[in-house]
């Protein structure tokens, strides 16, 4: 018998067949890990995945949920195909996520307050929005300073920067933030009705998609402005696709590193105030609840496009939603849901693998066999 | 330069020994079955113990594939490979290796951190051995020590390191892809010597070029590729020649057609009259310890093409990054027009033309906006972007499907072109170029050439290269970096002159410099060394 190997070679492609490569081996291949996932965990496959499209879009209040989770994934996603497109690695989504939440629960609870400001009502909610992109940016300047600077990796200390942000925000909601009328269960109060983000039908009991959704799309569609059309956007091109470029031409790197970073930042701190101002209305345990490493998800899978990301976020919000099921349905832990996330980003970087290379089964003639080709 | 060839020494036979090394009928195709490249299309080649073989061509006439396929790096579409009459099917850059067959490539494939000694290992396989390996250089007459890091050795050295590895590996045909590129004259011709020992001791050589010039020593026959196809095979030399080439006729076949303005006056040197200096360049020190140069002195006026050259690593690289602007000087300044130079003041066409120049994966209206100014403001002017560079691919004639073309799709002749245009469109008082034709065929090299030269007109022109004969072909002065210092400044219209750029390249001692007559520019860097009288 003759032996097969594998052969690997570049592929020439147009980018739509690309991007269609990309997707289908990105799904197929999260088809298939999440199978593995479920037959390990001792359910019926088929069933699992019935329970999935069951519990995703089953029902209206379903469809709806997925939508409330776009809201934030879209902003996240943003914040990381962003950075991505500079060739930057901002990781930290999570924890500026955070802090923008914080941030704007500082408006709602001390700043907006009936009668505790000078200024009219419906001044609360751009206030603690504001406040929100401040706060995220913020938490991404000083990883931003020290990689333009001095050269430390932005993975790193955006990764640790995470962990830094969950602390500080338990410390306020178990201590200083503490609902005084709480019953003793940590968390803050609810929000004022002023800085809540509207529900975009509040004549639906149950639908909690709120406007942030729209506010989201908003954004993709201006950073995809801001990246394609402007003049800033195309030095961050350039740097992203070739630093020894941006130099040549004169760019000031260092500064579009930060200003990129912190516009990272601020997206993901829009994202944690949409979630708390539009879903969760008080700071308490569950509000970090990982829509910020999603954001890589989402990022991956629009093949950082940012007028995929809203399409990525829609898919993945159905998953997340689905996978509710799962737990409720069929008792699988709710680690499940990771799983299928996970498996799902590693899906989009082989389908990435596989736009641009092409495995080829070769049947090697008889003599010299089994030995692995280099191209060059 | 002389190869210290012999007709003697030549193994040439008289009755024809079979060749070592044959191909038959190679083609290979890169693309879709019908559409694509035809790289190689039915290549004949032998290769015979104990000769040089010259292959011609230009960049893109195939040379590369060809030889990739002969080093195992690509499998051919159709035809076969004959080793001393076998079929040889081969699978692997290593397996060719097993049948010796061995490339030295034009980007050497050196680990920079280890030694000389760890890097034969490498190749060769057994533990390092800096005894052996200096035995094994002094067996070859290859001067190397190989105790010393790869990064801290010349261009030279990593290529007598890199022939090592062949010879190491027992290899019994050597393929050389663009050898002299790299070196300095003096080097050159060291390297002729050694390819025509190992020749003489029963190996096959192979170069691959396309200055036809600098083999004609050297080379005991030629073939030449064109669009990948073979239109002269195993050509010998022929005694009635005085270089024993057709030089003209082998040039017409590569090119396949005459040149475009062909250089033959190089630039005047401006009169003394009222001749603006547009670069004045003070005492310019580099960063870095030592400094990459040092002390450097000169003025170029409008209308003047000032080169400078020097062997690579020799500080010139930082020198055009500075005066281009891309980079601080510690010490000293050059003024453009008596002003800080930027980018308006100065057309920059640095050396690397792919990530530098241009951003590959933009189109050429989006790179075409990497430089100039033509859209100031928070918006990108997309269309501004797109008729300066339609404008640009019109200026010198670009082979490219238009604006929207991506960089890294054009071949390196029109992509330089583009580049050279679009500063040229800049209309600076200050054109600096780099290595401006290096790695192009001859028909763009003429054509950057005739582009230069016209850009001399109306600008000042700093010609920056590692090419002497480009130098002594564009400039109306020639000052050679050695070290970071210019060891000299040399006339083109003076006696000699090649050899003495030649000299002062590889720091040899310039006995012009201690003549009366001798441009001014002193070794050591006397304050005003400025080179105009």
């Amino acid at each position: 018998m003759r032996p097969v190997r594998l052969v690997l070679e570049p592929r020439q492609a147009s980018g739509a067949w690309r991007a269609a490569i990309s997707l289908l081996s990105a799904l197929a291949l999260a088809g298939l890990l999440g199978s593995l996932v479920f037959a390990l965990a001792g359910v019926d496959v088929g069933a699992a995945w019935r329970a999935l499209a069951q519990g995703a879009f089953g029902s209206s209040y379903s469809l709806g949920e997925i939508l409330v989770k776009a809201a934030p994934l879209i902003l996240t996603g943003l914040a990381v195909a962003l950075c991505c497109r500079l060739n930057l690695w901002n990781v930290g989504a999570e924890g500026q996520f955070v802090l923008g939440a914080l941030a704007a629960g500082y408006v709602g609870l001390f700043l907006a307050p009936a009668g505790a400001q000078p200024w009219p009502a419906h001044f609360a909610l751009p206030l603690a929005l504001a406040a929100a992109a401040l706060g995220g940016g913020a938490w991404a300047l000083a990883p931003a300073l020290l990689k333009a600077r001095l050269g430390v990796s932005e993975i790193l200390s955006t990764l640790l920067l995470n962990y830094v942000a969950v602390l500080f925000m338990e410390h306020l909601f178990y201590g200083p933030w503490r609902d005084p009328a709480g019953q003793g269960f940590p968390g803050t109060a609810e929000l004022p009705e002023a800085v809540r983000l509207p529900l975009v039908m509040p004549w639906l009991p149950g639908a909690r998609v709120h406007w942030g959704l729209a506010l989201a799309l908003a954004l993709a569609l201006a950073l995809w402005f801001l990246l394609a059309r402007t003049r800033w956007g195309f030095r961050a091109r350039v740097l992203g696709q070739s630093p020894r470029a941006a130099a040549y031409a004169g760019f000031h790197s260092a500064r579009i590193t930060v200003t990129a970073l912190c516009l990272s930042g601020a997206l993901a701190g829009l994202a944690g105030a949409g979630e708390l101002l539009g879903v969760q209305h008080r700071i308490q345990d569950g509000l970090a609840s990982g829509l910020g490493f999603a954001g890589i998800v989402v990022a991956f899978l629009a093949r950082l496009n940012l007028l995929a990301v809203p399409l990525a976020a829609l898919f993945l919000g159905a998953l997340l939603v689905g996978a509710d099921q799962l737990q409720t349905g069929l008792r699988l832990p709710g680690a499940a849901a990771l799983a299928l996330e996970a498996a799902l980003l590693f899906g989009a970087l082989l389908g990435e693998f596989l736009a641009a290379n092409r495995i080829r089964l070769v049947r090697a003639p008889a003599g010299e066999a089994g030995e692995a080709r280099h191209a060059s | 330069m002389s190869g210290g060839r012999s007709p003697g020494a030549n193994a040439a036979p008289m009755a024809p020994a079979p060749p070592v090394l044959s191909c038959r009928g190679l083609t290979k195709r890169f693309g879709g079955p019908e559409g694509g490249v035809l790289a190689n299309d039915g290549v004949d080649l032998d290769l015979f113990a104990g000769r040089v073989h010259a292959l011609l061509g230009e960049n893109g006439a195939g040379k590369s594939t060809l030889m990739s396929m002969l080093s195992g790096a690509f499998r051919p579409d159709a035809g076969a490979l004959l080793l001393r009459g076998e079929p040889l099917v081969l699978r692997s850059p290593a397996a060719a290796m097993r049948a010796g067959i061995g490339m030295v490539h034009q980007r050497f494939a050196l680990v920079e951190a280890l030694t000389g000694a760890e890097n034969l290992a490498l190749a060769a396989g057994g533990a390092p051995s800096p005894r052996a390996a200096a035995e094994l250089a002094e067996a070859f007459g290859l001067l190397l020590d190989p105790k010393r890091r790869v990064s801290e050795l010349s261009m030279g050295e990593r290529q007598r390191l890199e022939i090592l590895k062949l010879l190491a590996c027992d290899a019994r045909i050597l393929i050389l892809d663009e050898p002299t590129s790299v070196l300095a004259p003096a080097e050159i011709s060291g390297l002729y010597g050694t390819l025509r020992r190992l020749a003489d001791q029963g190996r096959a050589v192979v170069l691959v070029t396309h200055k036809l010039p600098e083999i004609a020593d050297v080379a005991d026959e030629v073939s030449v590729l064109r669009r990948g196809r073979m239109l002269a095979r195993n050509m010998p030399r022929s005694q009635g020649l005085p270089t024993g080439w057709d030089l003209a006729g082998l040039s017409r076949l590569m090119v396949g057609r005459e040149l475009p303005g062909a250089s033959s006056g190089r630039q005047r040197r401006p009169g003394a009259s009222a001749r603006e200096t547009v670069l004045r360049v003070r005492g310019l020190c580099g960063q870095g310890q030592p400094p990459a140069f040092a002390d450097v002195h000169f003025e170029v006026a409008r209308g003047e093409v000032l080169a400078v050259v020097g062997v690579a690593g020799n500080g010139q690289e930082a020198l055009a990054a500075v005066l281009g602007g891309t980079k601080r000087p510690a010490r000293g300044t050059a003024t453009v027009l008596g002003r800080e130079a930027d980018q308006a003041l100065v057309a920059y066409v640095p050396e690397d033309r792919h990530g530098t120049a241009t951003v590959p994966g933009m189109t050429l209206a989006e790179n075409l906006l990497l430089s100039t100014t033509g859209s100031r403001g928070a918006y990108l002017q997309g269309g501004a972007g797109s008729r300066a560079a339609r404008a640009a691919i019109a200026a010198l004639g670009v082979v490219a499907s238009g604006p929207q073309a991506l960089a890294r799709d054009l071949s390196g002749g029109n992509l330089q072109k583009f580049i050279l245009a679009r500063e040229l469109s800049k209309s600076a008082p200050l054109l600096v170029v780099e290595q401006p034709t290096q790695g192009l065929d001859v028909l763009a090299v003429s054509e950057v050439h005739a582009a230069i030269r016209r850009a001399a007109e109306e600008s000042a022109v700093v010609l920056v290269t590692g090419d002497p004969a480009e130098a002594l072909a564009l400039a109306g002065r020639v000052a050679v970096l050695f070290r970071g210092r210019v060891a000299g400044v040399v006339d083109p219209g003076e006696a000699g002159a090649f050899a003495r750029v030649g000299r002062l390249m590889a720091g040899l001692s310039d006995p012009a410099a201690e003549g009366p007559a001798g441009p001014v520019g002193v070794p050591g860097g006397k304050p005003g060394a400025g080179g105009r009288p």
